[in-house]
């Protein structure tokens, strides 16, 4: 197929359906309206077991079967990551070079570094209260660590960061929503049933469940996406082709 | 063991296996990954045997956190689900003992994520057959995604796994985004994501262009994973370049989940009042089945690459189930679940045996092996026999599938059942006419054809770097008890039985709405019996024995100079569509969602 034949091609078949989904979205119902189907009946569930936040309360215990899913995919996207980006048996290894850092970069490292852990580590403890929980603030605490490379230099980062134990940080935490399901299960319940005490509403252990699952998830993606980050770094840093493969020569243009 | 604690199982054990492993697996030796990985997979095999057990011919439901359906995330075995999931499980664990001493897998830091990513696409496979949610459905498809994109590149050292991985990897996900826009479309219109409760709502409605794009929508992950024309371009280009234990398990079971999951959403979703009509339904994805079929024959029958010709197989068998399931009735859907027991057994022993060749030569090229697998005298008889199943030869499961399947058509539409046996007769003959040349050097060896657009099997890395050792008896073992495998879903008394209650299960919308809701089931009618008549034996020693004439006239017979450039000028545009670019693969996939809205627009 000729470019020229492909781009028609894709252009009149995105034209139709372009056309369709317009026109089924116009009979959609409006938004807007005082109808909330789902939204009506998952409040009333949420409040039933004292989660103050209703999004944590579909995610972490009315759902909480599509977040074990979810939280899997990035677990096994990292694994794939793992997999792809290992060094393969044409490249090696050498350390990344030491780099020389303002001063002002460096004290806006130290100083931020802390602060954007512990503004992580509330948006993750508060996610069955307030907006956040786990994903969220799970992403703040791995960006924070990354901080280092920013205000120091890769071999810093790789020092604030080892990246086997945040590997097996991930694995645990991936394991421990699935066995926080199965207690569900072994205490007489469904799988990943409530079976504590549901707590005061509104106070920071209060849901049951959520809290704990909530950080399952967040310590889950703050080590996920920082060994995935790692492995991304670590190609760019770290892999070389080896020395005995030439390197192809420019050709002139 | 109560059906409602072994239905969270099923996907809990994999997850947990798969964690454990790669928190473990590099502080272990290579045998202690092996061991924790086919333990793990043989639990799960076992979870789901007793599932079977305890739900019976009926269904079993678990309602996860304790939520009503309308709330929460409900699970739902019946007996195709569940038997699917099971299909899944077996050969996992089939793959995992495959791999023990076949496999370079990576070690130190890396130990244990291939097995780990095998579980988690084993857990991916498990729940997306098990659930009855249509959001919880596609977190399971993405899980399944994930995992088999990771595991197709894993060969980094060449750069067509990426390609070939890459490109699974984008048609999938664009076709995962019209899913994702079906689903928010369904459920703007519901405000339900568990199956039999959206189908419920959708009854108090009338249809109209929402209903039939959210459907068309939804369908397209599905179809892309189950790789029908248009949508199949990804499929060859993945398989020929994934390790074999990964083929075994994409073409045995990961692509017929595609086709399960249209089914399931249209019977459950989308089959009442307010729907897409049945003539509708019927019509269209008849037409894709059949389509599929004959393409994938063509390009299958032309191929000479091993794995790509195994690819173009399924693609081909895929258009049959999908016909099976078009029917709309319980003997289709019983037809095309043996069919696919079967078939998902036999093909996984055929790749199994390719990687024997694999192993041995470094290639899987049909004319560069010509007659340098002599000594590999068993593997021959094995590959011979996985051509004959693939034909369709009674009593494999694949004969009894396409039997019962080929019956039901055939009081539809009386053509329909050639198309049935003109498919199988060619993809078992290509596979019959590669085992004669590779194992027999039958025939005189063909010449490279350098001017046609054609894959080669040349040249491919050996998946382990120690070729100075003897066959691991492990790989042969597992084929044969595939195979083995496949001949008892033909024989098996009690399973023709309880796939027969299971097609009904599956076609029974308000006991489906009944179980999830928990209110009392409506009595099953009485179900038909399933088993082999004199006709359904018949037409499967024809394809089977069509398929050796064919064979046998492709190895010995040179076909006329003109017949072959008639042949040819037809096909090769055909084979030029296969390009591997990943543009073109996007251009025909909207192509195909642009007809398959117009199609049902127009059958409304």
């Amino acid at each position: 197929m000729t470019a020229r034949l492909r781009v028609w091609l894709f252009t009149v078949a995105a034209a139709v359906v372009g056309g369709f989904f317009v026109a089924a979205c116009r009979r959609l119902p409006p938004f807007g309206t005082a109808r909330h189907p789902y939204g009506a009946r998952a409040v009333t569930a949420a409040l039933a077991h004292r989660t103050a936040n209703v999004v944590s309360s579909v995610n972490f215990d009315l759902r909480a079967f599509d977040t074990l899913g979810e939280e899997s995919i990035l677990f096994g996207a990292v694994l794939g990551t793992a997999l792809l980006l290992r060094p393969a048996r044409d490249e090696s290894l050498s350390r990344a070079r030491t780099e020389r850092v303002l001063p002002t970069t460096r004290l806006f490292g130290v100083l931020l570094l802390p602060l954007a852990l512990v503004v992580g580590v509330y948006i993750v403890a508060h996610g069955q209260l307030s907006p956040g929980g786990g994903f969220q603030g799970g992403v703040v605490l791995a960006t924070a660590l990354h901080l280092a490379y920013i205000a120091a230099d890769y071999r810093v980062l790789e020092k604030v960061r080892p990246s086997a134990a945040f590997d097996v940080a991930d694995g645990i935490s991936a394991a421990s929503f699935t066995v926080m399901g199965l207690a569900g299960l072994v205490s007489g319940g469904a799988f990943l049933q409530n079976f504590l005490p549901l707590g005061t509403f509104n106070q920071l252990v209060s849901g049951g469940l959520v809290p704990l699952l909530n950080a399952a998830v967040g310590f889950e993606v703050a080590s996920g996406v920082i060994v995935l980050v790692a492995h991304f770094l670590d190609q760019a840093l770290e892999v070389h082709p080896s020395a005995q493969a030439p390197q192809p020569e420019e050709h002139p243009t | 063991m109560q059906a409602s604690a072994l239905l969270p199982l099923a996907v809990a054990v994999p997850l947990l296996g798969a964690a454990l492993l790669a928190v473990i697996g590099r502080r272990l030796p290579r045998v202690g990954c092996d061991v924790l990985a086919t333990a793990t997979a043989g639990a799960t095999v076992c979870c789901l045997v007793l599932l079977l057990g305890a739900g019976g011919t009926g269904r079993a439901t678990a309602h996860l956190g304790g939520w009503p359906a309308d709330i929460g995330i409900v699970l739902v075995a019946d007996p195709v689900g569940a038997g699917l999931a099971l299909l899944a499980a077996v050969l996992v664990l089939a793959v995992i003992v495959y791999s023990w001493r076949y496999f370079d897998e990576p070690s130190g830091q890396h130990a244990g994520v291939f097995p780990a990513l095998i579980l988690l696409f084993e857990a991916g496979m498990t729940g997306f057959a098990l659930t009855g949610d249509l959001f919880n459905a596609f977190v399971f498809f993405e899980l399944m995604g994930t995992a088999a994109y990771a595991l197709t590149g894993h060969h980094v050292e060449d750069r067509r796994p990426l390609h070939g991985a890459l490109t699974f990897a984008i048609v999938n996900s664009l076709a995962a985004y019209c899913s994702l826009l079906g689903i928010a479309m369904l459920y703007a219109r519901t405000g339900q994501l568990n199956l039999a409760l959206a189908g419920r709502s959708l009854a108090t409605g009338h249809g109209g262009v929402p209903v039939t794009v959210a459907f068309v929508l939804i369908s397209t992950a599905l179809l892309v994973k189950a790789a029908v024309v248009p949508f199949h371009f990804w499929l060859p280009d993945a398989h020929a370049v994934a390790p074999t234990p990964v083929c075994m398990l994409m073409s045995g079971v990961m692509v017929e989940l595609g086709v399960y999951g249209t089914a399931r959403v249209y019977w459950t979703v989308f089959a009442g009042p307010g729907g897409v009509p049945p003539h509708a339904f019927r019509t269209v994805f008849t037409a894709l089945g059949v389509i599929t079929a004959l393409v994938g024959a063509v390009m299958c029958w032309h191929q000479r690459h091993l794995k790509r010709l195994l690819a173009f197989s399924t693609i081909s068998h895929v258009g049959l189930f999908v016909t099976g399931v078009a029917l709309l009735t319980p003997a289709g859907v019983t037809g095309t679940a043996l069919y696919v027991a079967g078939h998902g057994c036999a093909k996984a022993a055929l790749f199994g045996l390719t990687g024997v060749l694999l192993d041995r030569y470094g290639s899987v090229d049909e004319y560069g092996l010509h007659g340098r697998a002599r000594g590999l005298r068993l593997v021959g008889v094995l590959y011979a026999v996985g051509g004959l199943a693939l034909a369709g030869l009674p009593p494999f499961g694949t004969g009894l599938g396409k039997a019962v399947a080929e019956e039901a058509a055939g009081t539809w539409q009386p053509w329909l059942p050639a198309v049935f046996v003109l498919v199988s007769a060619v993809t078992g003959a290509a596979v019959l006419r590669a085992a004669a040349r590779v194992f027999l050097g039958a025939g005189p060896r063909p010449q490279p054809r350098p001017h046609e657009p054609e894959t080669t099997g040349e040249g491919e890395e050996p998946e382990i770097r120690s070729p100075r050792r003897a066959l691991p008896a492990t790989m042969p073992t597992v084929s044969a008890l595939l195979l083995l495998l496949s001949l008892l879903v033909g024989t098996a008394p009690g399973l023709a039985v309880a796939l027969g209650r299971g097609g009904e299960r599956f076609t029974d919308r308000q006991g489906y709405l009944a179980a999830v809701t928990g209110t009392a089931e409506p009595a099953l009618r009485g179900a038909a019996e399933h088993t082999w008549t004199g006709s359904g034996i018949a037409l499967g020693l024809l394809s089977a024995a069509l398929a050796c004439l064919l064979a046998a006239a492709a190895v010995r017979l040179r076909a006329p100079a003109g017949f072959s450039r008639v042949v040819a000028s037809a096909v090769t545009p055909l084979r030029r569509l296969h390009s591997g670019l990943v543009g073109d693969y996007v251009a025909w996939l909207t192509v195909g969602v642009a007809a398959l809205c117009a199609a049902f627009a127009a059958l409304r």
